[in-house]
C-alpha cells in the first residue's frame, strides 16, 4: 500500500498544462492564419450552427453523460471540459498538418474547429473508461496521445485505404471505445472494498447525467451528418440516426424492465443503452435508403447495449479484469463494431441496388472491411502503449483508496474547516 | 413584501407597456428601406440569419447567469428566480433607454439588433446581481435594474456615439461596467454584521454543479455573444474564432493555476465555475479585430491567470479591508478581464490591427465605462439603502425562505457524506 494521503499535483499539473498552452500559442503563432476568403454570410452561420451542436455534445452532453457517480461528479464534469479544449487546440493543429505535411500555415476555418471537436470527443469516450482511477495530468497526457493516434489512424485510412471523411470519423466509436478500454486494462488493479460503495450511483448524479443524455441524444443527427457534403446523403443520414435513436430509447427502456426480476427500469440502462441507436447508425447513416432499416437496426443497437450491460460487467470485465467505470464497452464499442459491420452489407447492397459501378467517392467493400480492422487494431495497439507509459510512476497516480472521490482531486470546503 | 413587491413591479410593467405604446414600433419593410438608404447596404433576410445568434445570447442571459449563481446552498431559487425577473424587466426598458439615446428621440423600430442589445443591457444588470446576491430584496433588484440600464444605456452611447471606440463583444461597456457597478453598490450595501461570514454563505455538492450547468451554457455560446452585432461576413468570423480561442486556452490555464494556488494541487469548484469564463470577457473588445489566433489565445490566458490570481487572493482582500463584500466575485470574472479586455484592446489598435478607432478613443471609452459606473453605482447604492424597499435582516441573508415558498424538506441541506433520503431508499430496493 502507498500513502494514504493524496500525491500532491501541485508542481505537476500546472507545470505541464502551462507549458503544453504556451507551446500551443507558440506553434499557433508560427503555423496558424485566418481564413481570409471572402465570406457568405448565409454559409458562415451555417458552418458555425454546425460546429457549435458538435461543441454541445462534447462539453455539456459528454461531461454530463460520466456524471452518474455519486462522489464524482465535479471530477467528471471538470475534466471532460478540460480534455475537450485540449483536445481540440491539438486536434487543430494536428489536422492541418496531416492535411499536407508541409509546413504551409494552417488556415483556421470553422470547419476545422469541428472536426477537431469531433476527434476531441473520442478523448471524452475514453475517459468514460479510466474515469476515477486516473487523476489530471493522466489524462491529459491520455488526451494528447489519443487525438494524435485518431489523428493518424484516419490520415493513414484515407490514403491508402481512400476512405472519406465521414467513415473514417465513424470509426470514432469503435476506436475511443477500445483504446479506453486497453488504457483502462493497462491501469487495472483489483479494487479496494471501499471502492465498491463510492462506484454506486446515486439519485441526484444520476439526474445531471441524465441531462448530459438527453443534450446527447437531441444533438446526434448534428453529429452523424457534420462530415457529409452531398445535400442528400445529409438529410439520410439526419432521418436514420433521429430513428434510429428512438427506436433504440423505446428497446433500452423496455429491455432493461423486463430483464429486471421485478421489472424495474435501471437508469444506468437509460444513460447509455438509449444512445446506442446513434452509435450504431453512424458508419451508415447516409446509405440506408429507407426508415425502416434504421429503426430495425436501432432495435438491435438497442438489444446489444443492453444485453452487455447485464452481461460484460459480470463475464467479460471479471475475466480480463478490466473496470469499464461508466460502460464505454456497451455504450460505443459494441454499437460500434455492429455499424462498422452494418456499413459493409449496405455499401454492398448499395452497389446492388444502384448497379452502378464503383464510382469514385465509393470505397470497395474489401476497404470498408480492412478500414475497421485497421480502426480495431490501431485502437488496442496505441491504447497498450498509452496505458503502459501512464502506469509510470511519475504521474503521480491516485491511490487507491481515492478511486472514484472528488476529495482527491478538488478541494471541498464545505466539507473540512479551511486549513 | 405582501403589497410592496407587487406595487412596484406592476407599476413599473404598465409604466413600461405605455412607454412601448407611445415610442415603440415593429421595423417594417418602409423603414429598413429608408436605413438602407443611410447605411448603406442591409440585408432584409439579415434577420432570420441574425435570430439563432440572439437565441445563443438568449440561452446565456437566462441559463447561464442565472445557473452561475446557484452555487449558495439556500439561495438557489432566487438566484434563477429573480434572475429571470430582473431580466425580463431589463430587456422591455433596455429597449426604450437604448432606442430613445439611438433615434435621438424619434420613434423606435425595433429590428434584430435591438432585441439583442436589449438583451445585452440585461446582462450588466446581472453581473451587478452577482456582487450583492444574497443580501438584496427583489424590489431593490427591481430598482436598481431601472437605474443600472439607464446609465448603462447612457454610457453606451457616450462609448459607441461620441467616441466611436471599438468594443464589439462589450468587455469594456457590459463587463466592466457591470463588475464596478455592483461593486459601488456593495459598498454603500455594505453590512456590518455579514463581516465575519455567514453560515449560509457557501456551497454544496450539488449547488456548485448546478452552476456549473451555468458555467458550461455561458462557455459554449460565449461565441455568439461576441459575434452577435459584428459586421456580416470577415470580422463576424473573425470574432467567432477569438473568442474560441481565447476560451480555449484560457480553460487550461485557469486550471493550472488553480492547481498552482490551492493547497496540494487541487482544483477549487470555485475557480473553475468562473475563470474558465473570463477568456471570453476580455477578448470581447478586440474580438473581430485581426489580432491573429495567437493574439487570442495570449489574452485568453492572461485572463485566466488573473482571474484566478483574484479569485484567490483579491476577494478575501476585499471582504476584510476594503469593506466590498462581492458574494460571486463578479470583480474577478468581469471587472478585472473587462479592464485586461479595454487594455487588449489598446493595445490591439496600438499595433495596428484595426483602422475604425485609435489608442486615445478606446482609452477614453475605458475610462468612461467604469467612472460612469462607479459614480452610478454609488448613487443607486445609496437609492436602495432608503429603508423602505424591504431588505432582509442580516441573519435572513442568504436564504430563499425570506422570500419563496421552499419544500419542507430540502435535500442539499445533508452533508457530502452523510446519505440522503434518497440514497437509502435506493438501497431498499
Amino acid at each position: 500500500m502507498g500513502s494514504k494521503y493524496q500525491p500532491s499535483l501541485r508542481g505537476c499539473l500546472p507545470l505541464w498544462a502551462l507549458t503544453l498552452e504556451a507551446a500551443l500559442i507558440l506553434i499557433f503563432f508560427f503555423f496558424a492564419t485566418y481564413d481570409t476568403s471572402s465570406k457568405d454570410q448565409k454559409h458562415l452561420m451555417e458552418a458555425y450552427r454546425a460546429f457549435q451542436d458538435v461543441t454541445v455534445m462534447a462539453a455539456l452532453g459528454m461531461g454530463f453523460l460520466t456524471s452518474s457517480l455519486w462522489r464524482h461528479v465535479w471530477s467528471s464534469v471538470g475534466f471532460s471540459l478540460f480534455m475537450l479544449v485540449l483536445g481540440v487546440q491539438w486536434a487543430v493543429l494536428l489536422d492541418g498538418f496531416l492535411e499536407n505535411f508541409s509546413p504551409e500555415k494552417i488556415i483556421i476555418t470553422l470547419a476545422r474547429f469541428q472536426q477537431a471537436t469531433m476527434s476531441a470527443t473520442s478523448v471524452l469516450i475514453s475517459a468514460g473508461a479510466v474515469l476515477g482511477k486516473a487523476n489530471l495530468v493522466q489524462l491529459l497526457v491520455m488526451a494528447l496521445l489519443e487525438v494524435t493516434a485518431f489523428g493518424t489512424m484516419r490520415t493513414i485510412s484515407k490514403r491508402f485505404l481512400s476512405m472519406d471523411d465521414h467513415s473514417n470519423m465513424m470509426h470514432i466509436y469503435t476506436f475511443a471505445a477500445y483504446f479506453g478500454l486497453t488504457v483502462a486494462y493497462c491501469l487495472s488493479r483489483p479494487l479496494p472494498k471501499g471502492a465498491e460503495e463510492k462506484n454506486r450511483t446515486a439519485t441526484s448524479p444520476s439526474l445531471f447525467a441524465m441531462l448530459g443524455t438527453l443534450f446527447l441524444w437531441t444533438f446526434w443527427p448534428s453529429f452523424n451528418s457534420a462530415l457529409l457534403n452531398d445535400q442528400n446523403e445529409m438529410k439520410n443520414a439526419i432521418f436514420n440516426t433521429y430513428y434510429a435513436l428512438a427506436v433504440s430509447t423505446v428497446t433500452a427502456i423496455s429491455v432493461s424492465a423486463w430483464t429486471h426480476p421485478r421489472g424495474k427500469i435501471n437508469m444506468t440502462h437509460v444513460h447509455n443503452a438509449v444512445l446506442a441507436g446513434g452509435v450504431a447508425v453512424g458508419a451508415s447513416c447516409h446509405l440506408i435508403p429507407s426508415p425502416w432499416l434504421a429503426m430495425v437496426l436501432g432495435l438491435v443497437a438497442g438489444l446489444i447495449s443492453t444485453g452487455g450491460a447485464k452481461c460484460l460487467p459480470m463475464c467479460f470485465n471479471r475475466v480480463l479484469g478490466i473496470h469499464d467505470t461508466c460502460g464505454v464497452h456497451y455504450t460505443f464499442g459494441l454499437p460500434g463494431l455492429l455499424g462498422g459491420i452494418i456499413s459493409i452489407v449496405m455499401l454492398k447492397l448499395h452497389i446492388n441496388w444502384t448497379n452502378s459501378p464503383i464510382t469514385g467517392n465509393q470505397v470497395p467493400i474489401t476497404f470498408q472491411a480492412l478500414g475497421m480492422v485497421w480502426c480495431l487494431a490501431s485502437s488496442l495497439v496505441t491504447g497498450l502503449l498509452t496505458g503502459l507509459l501512464l502506469n509510470l510512476k511519475i504521474w503521480k497516480a491516485p491511490d487507491m483508496t481515492k478511486y472514484f472521490d472528488d476529495q482527491a482531486f478538488w478541494k471541498l470546503p464545505h466539507l473540512a474547516p479551511a486549513s | 413584501m405582501r403589497f410592496k413587491f407587487p406595487l412596484v413591479a406592476i407599476s413599473l410593467e404598465v409604466a413600461m407597456i405605455v412607454l412601448f405604446g407611445l415610442f415603440v414600433q415593429y421595423e417594417t419593410d418602409q423603414t429598413i428601406f429608408q436605413k438602407q438608404n443611410t447605411t448603406g447596404p442591409m440585408d432584409t433576410g439579415r434577420f432570420l440569419e441574425l435570430y439563432p445568434l440572439f437565441q445563443d445570447v438568449h440561452v446565456m442571459i437566462f441559463v447561464g447567469f442565472g445557473f452561475l449563481m446557484t452555487f449558495l446552498k439556500k439561495y438557489g431559487f432566487s438566484s434563477v428566480g429573480v434572475n429571470l425577473l430582473i431580466a425580463a424587466l431589463g430587456l422591455q426598458w433596455g429597449t426604450i433607454m437604448q432606442g430613445i439615446l439611438h433615434s435621438h428621440g424619434q420613434k423606435i423600430h425595433i429590428g434584430i439588433k435591438n432585441i439583442i442589445n436589449a438583451d445585452f443591457s440585461t446582462a450588466t444588470v446581472l453581473i451587478s446581481f452577482g456582487a450583492v446576491l444574497g443580501k438584496t430584496s427583489p424590489v431593490q433588484m427591481l430598482i436598481m435594474t431601472m437605474l443600472e440600464i439607464a446609465a448603462f444605456a447612457g454610457n453606451e452611447y457616450v462609448v459607441g456615439e461620441i467616441f466611436k471606440a471599438s468594443d464589439i463583444g462589450a468587455s469594456m461597456t457590459i463587463h466592466a461596467f457591470g463588475a464596478y457597478f455592483g461593486l459601488a453598490v456593495t459598498v454603500i450595501l455594505y453590512r456590518s454584521g455579514l463581516r465575519k461570514g455567514h453560515q449560509n454563505e457557501e456551497s454544496v455538492y450539488h449547488s456548485d454543479l448546478f452552476a456549473m450547468i451555468g458555467t458550461l451554457f455561458l462557455w459554449l455560446f460565449w461565441p455568439s455573444f461576441n459575434s452577435a452585432i459584428a459586421e456580416a461576413g470577415d470580422k463576424q468570423y473573425s470574432a467567432i474564432v477569438n473568442t474560441y480561442l481565447s476560451l480555449a486556452a484560457c480553460v487550461l490555464v485557469a486550471y493550472a493555476f488553480s492547481s498552482l494556488v490551492e493547497h496540494g494541487g487541487k482544483l477549487d469548484m470555485v475557480h473553475i465555475q468562473n475563470a474558465t469564463l473570463a477568456g471570453g470577457v476580455a477578448v470581447g473588445t478586440c474580438a473581430d479585430m485581426k489580432i491573429q489566433p495567437y493574439g487570442s489565445m495570449i489574452i485568453g490566458s492572461v485572463a485566466g491567470m488573473v482571474s484566478v490570481l483574484g479569485y484567490k487572493y483579491l476577494t478575501p482582500f476585499f471582504a476584510t479591508k476594503l469593506r466590498i463584500q462581492d458574494t460571486c466575485g463578479v470583480h474577478n470574472l468581469h471587472g478585472l478581464p473587462g479592464v485586461v479586455g479595454g487594455l487588449a484592446g489598446i493595445v490591439a489598435v496600438d499595433l495596428g490591427v484595426s483602422n475604425m478607432t485609435t489608442v486615445a478613443r478606446q482609452a477614453a471609452a475605458l475610462g468612461s465605462s467604469i467612472g460612469t459606473a462607479v459614480v452610478g453605482g454609488l448613487i443607486t447604492g445609496l437609492i436602495l439603502k432608503i429603508p423602505i424597499w424591504g431588505q432582509p435582516l442580516d441573519e435572513n441573508c442568504y436564504d430563499d425562505s425570506v422570500y419563496w415558498e421552499v419544500p419542507r424538506v430540502r435535500e442539499h441541506d445533508s452533508g457530502f457524506h452523510e446519505r440522503d433520503d434518497h440514497s437509502q431508499l435506493e438501497l431498499d430496493v
